[in-house]
C-alpha cells in the first residue's frame, strides 16, 4: 500500500493566449511547465489560484504536447474567473484524467460526430485526432448545430473544414439571423442528410444535455448499434480520479471511468441524462 | 498461538509504544466511547465495550486536511508520529475495507491515506457489549474482530487474550519481554464464550429490529428505484450530513482552496452526498435536486455500488448514523422496506 506522487498536485501553467470566441466562449491557450499528454476525450482539472478548480476537455490537437487549449464557457464562479484571466497569468492544471476515445476501433469505419453548442470544444480535439487518421475511415462525417450564428464555436474554422475532401460537414442553427445562410433547425434534423451504413458504423455524441439526450434516441433509431454509440457525460468531476464521489454515474465515477461512454454501458442507468 | 496480557502489562505495553506511536485509546465520557490521546500519567487502559462515538477513519482521511501547496510535486505531508489506534471494533475494521478501495487501490493512491494506514499500528479489541442499534451480523460480520488487526484484544478476567495478526504486532509484543504469556486453554474458552454471547445479543437485534441479511438486499435499490421508501424516509431529513460524517466507510470529499490568490493551497474536507449542491454542476443543472434523490443515493453507493464495484456492502452495521440522525432514519428500517417485494 505505498504510494508515489501525488495526485491532487498542480502544475503550474502560463497563459499565452485568451481570444473570444462567442459572448460566452472563450479559449485559452496555455503552456505547462511540464508535457501534459492527453488523448481526445479526456480531460483536464484548470485552477484558478484563490478561487478554484473546474474540469474541461481540451479542444487542441493531443500530439502538440507542448501546449494545450480550452475553450470555456462562463456559466459560474469559477468560469468567470477563468474569463478574467490575460495573457501572461499563472494557473494551476492537473490531469489528464478519464476515458479518450477509441480512435483504433473507428479506423476502417464510417464515423458520424454529432455537436451542439459548447460541445463543439471537445470535439475540436477528436476531429484534429481524426484528421490525423485521415484516410483510414471510409468516411468521416460532422454534424453540428447551436443556437444562433453567434454562438457558433470556431466558425471561421468550421468554414475550413467544410472545404476538405475527407470530411462530409453540416451545420445548423435553432434561429438565423443576417449573417447565417445555412440550415435552420435543431441538430436532429440535420442527422436524415448522413449517407452511411448505421449497423456498421461509429457515432460520437456530445453537447449540452438535452441536445445528447436527443441525438442520441435519434442515432439509435437511425440504426447505430447502442455499444457505437460514444457520448460524452457532463457530472460534477472534481476529484478527477474516482474517489470524491460527486460524479457518479451508475457503478462508474464519469471522472474515472468517463466522461466518455458507450451508450450501451451506461444506458440502464436511471437518470443519465438529468 | 494465543498470548494473555494482564491489564497492567497492556499499559506498559502501550506506554513503550508511545516512544514511536502516537496513541488514541478509547475513554468513556458521559456513558459512550470516545478515542482519546494515550495518558502518562499511569492511568489504566480500557478497550471499551463496544464502538466508540467517533468512526476511525477519522484518523486516516482527516475532515479537513491540506492535500496541495503550491506547486509543489511533493504531497504536503504532516509531521507527525504514526498512529496506534487501540479498541478498534470489528465495525470499523470493515470500514477499512471500502476507503482500503477508494484510497489505496490499483489506480492514484492517495498519498495521505497510504502513509497513515502503511505507518498506523491497529490494536482491535472484541466487543464485550451490544448497543441497541449494533446490526453488524447482517453483513456477516461479527462483533469480534476476524483479521485486518496488528494485535487483538479480547477482554476476559484479569487482562486481555491477544491475537497477533502481523509483523508489526509481533514485534510490539516481542519488544516487552514478559509482557505476554501464552494464554490458558480456560482463557481462550472464556475468550470464545464472550464472543458467542455478544454475537447472539446481536443477532436478537436483528430480529427484534427486523433487519434482513444483506443477501435479501442484493438488487434492491434497483427494484425500489422509484418507489415511495425514498420520499417518505426523506421527510424527516434535515440535510445535515451526520448520517455521512459519521459512517466508517462514507469517503466522499470536496476540494477546496483558501481564498488566497498569492499562495495557493488546497484543501480537500469531508462532503455530504444529502446536502443540495453535492452532484450539481456549473450552471446550476442538478441531477439529484430532490432531497428523496439524494437520500436514494446514499442508499445506492452502500446496497448497489460498492457490492458491484469492491464486492462489499458498505455499510458495517455499527449504528452510528442510527444514533446521529435526528430526523431519526433508521437504516435498519430502510433495509427492511428495500428487502421487501415491490
Amino acid at each position: 500500500m505505498c504510494s508515489n506522487g501525488n495526485p491532487y498536485r498542480l502544475i503550474r501553467t502560463q497563459v499565452l493566449e485568451v481570444t473570444t470566441e462567442t459572448p460566452t466562449i472563450k479559449t485559452f491557450r496555455l503552456k505547462p511547465d511540464e508535457e501534459i499528454r492527453f488523448q481526445a476525450g479526456q480531460f483536464i482539472d484548470l485552477t484558478v489560484p484563490g478561487a478554484g478548480e473546474a474540469p474541461f476537455t481540451p479542444s487542441s490537437r493531443a500530439s502538440d504536447t507542448a501546449e494545450i487549449a480550452v475553450s470555456v464557457m462562463r456559466v459560474g464562479k469559477v468560469t468567470a474567473q477563468i474569463h478574467a484571466l490575460k495573457a501572461g497569468d499563472i494557473v494551476g492544471l492537473r490531469g489528464p484524467y478519464g476515458s479518450a476515445y477509441p480512435l483504433d476501433e473507428f479506423a476502417g469505419r464510417e464515423v458520424l460526430v454529432v455537436g451542439g453548442g459548447c460541445g463543439f470544444a471537445p470535439l475540436r480535439s477528436l476531429m484534429y485526432s481524426l484528421f490525423d487518421m485521415s484516410g483510414q475511415f471510409k468516411r468521416l462525417f460532422f454534424r453540428g448545430g447551436c443556437r444562433k450564428p453567434g454562438e457558433l464555436l470556431y466558425r471561421d474554422e468550421m468554414k475550413s473544414w467544410g472545404e476538405r475532401d475527407d470530411l462530409d460537414l453540416l451545420l445548423t442553427v435553432d434561429e438565423g439571423d443576417e449573417t447565417w445562410d445555412g440550415r435552420v433547425g435543431l441538430v436532429t434534423a440535420i442527422l436524415d442528410d448522413v449517407p452511411m451504413n448505421f449497423t456498421k458504423g461509429v457515432a460520437i455524441v456530445c453537447g449540452p444535455p438535452i441536445m445528447m439526450k436527443f441525438a442520441t434516441q435519434k442515432v439509435l433509431a437511425m440504426g447505430f448499434r447502442p455499444e457505437n454509440i460514444f457520448l460524452s457525460m457532463e457530472k460534477n468531476m472534481s476529484c478527477g480520479i474516482g474517489k470524491c464521489g460527486h460524479c457518479r454515474l451508475g457503478v462508474y465515477y464519469c471522472c474515472k471511468d468517463g466522461p466518455v461512454f458507450r451508450y450501451s454501458q451506461i444506458r440502464d442507468f436511471p437518470g443519465i441524462w438529468e | 498461538m494465543c498470548r494473555f496480557i494482564t491489564k497492567h502489562g497492556l499499559g506498559a505495553l502501550l506506554r513503550a509504544a508511545a516512544g514511536k506511536y502516537d496513541v488514541f485509546v478509547p475513554a468513556q465520557r458521559e456513558g459512550r466511547g470516545v478515542y482519546t490521546r494515550l495518558s502518562s500519567n499511569g492511568a489504566a487502559v480500557e478497550t471499551g465495550p463496544v464502538r466508540t462515538v467517533d468512526p476511525l477513519k477519522a484518523f486516516f482521511v482527516k475532515p479537513r486536511e491540506c492535500v496541495a501547496e503550491g506547486f509543489s510535486p511533493v504531497p504536503p505531508l504532516t509531521e507527525n508520529r504514526p498512529l496506534c489506534v487501540v479498541g478498534v471494533k470489528a465495525c470499523d475494521l470493515k470500514g477499512f475495507r471500502i476507503q482500503d478501495f477508494v484510497f489505496a487501490g490499483e489506480e492514484f493512491r492517495d498519498p495521505f491515506y497510504c502513509r497513515a494506514r502503511n505507518e498506523s499500528l491497529i490494536i482491535s479489541s472484541d466487543c464485550t457489549s451490544a448497543l441497541d442499534t449494533c446490526f453488524c451480523e447482517a453483513f456477516d460480520e461479527r462483533p469480534y474482530p476476524r483479521g485486518d488487526f496488528d494485535l487483538n484484544l479480547s477482554p476476559v478476567d484479569g487482562g486481555y487474550v491477544v491475537e497477533m495478526g502481523s509483523e508489526k504486532g509481533a514485534a510490539l509484543i516481542a519488544s516487552c519481554p514478559g509482557a505476554a504469556a501464552e494464554a490458558a486453554q480456560g482463557q481462550t474458552e472464556a475468550r470464545d464464550r464472550q464472543r458467542d454471547e455478544v454475537s447472539a445479543k446481536v443477532r436478537r437485534n436483528l430480529k427484534e429490529f427486523q433487519v434482513p441479511s444483506q443477501q435479501a438486499l442484493e438488487e434492491s435499490v434497483e427494484r425500489h428505484y422509484e418507489s415511495t421508501v425514498w420520499k417518505e424516509e426523506a421527510e424527516t431529513c434535515v440535510e445535515c450530513g451526520a448520517c455521512n460524517t459519521i459512517c466508517p466507510t462514507c469517503h466522499c470529499f470536496l476540494l477546496y482552496d483558501q481564498k488566497d490568490a498569492a499562495r495557493m493551497v488546497r484543501f480537500r474536507a469531508w462532503d455530504s452526498c444529502l446536502m443540495k449542491g453535492f452532484a450539481r454542476v456549473a450552471g446550476g443543472a442538478n441531477p439529484r435536486r430532490e432531497l428523496s434523490q439524494r437520500l436514494r443515493n446514499r442508499f445506492e453507493k452502500k446496497f448497489s455500488f460498492f457490492p458491484k464495484v469492491a464486492g462489499e456492502y458498505a455499510c458495517t452495521g455499527c449504528g452510528r448514523c442510527i444514533s446521529a440522525c435526528p430526523g431519526k432514519i433508521d437504516i435498519r428500517r430502510v433495509m427492511k422496506r428495500l428487502s421487501e417485494h415491490v
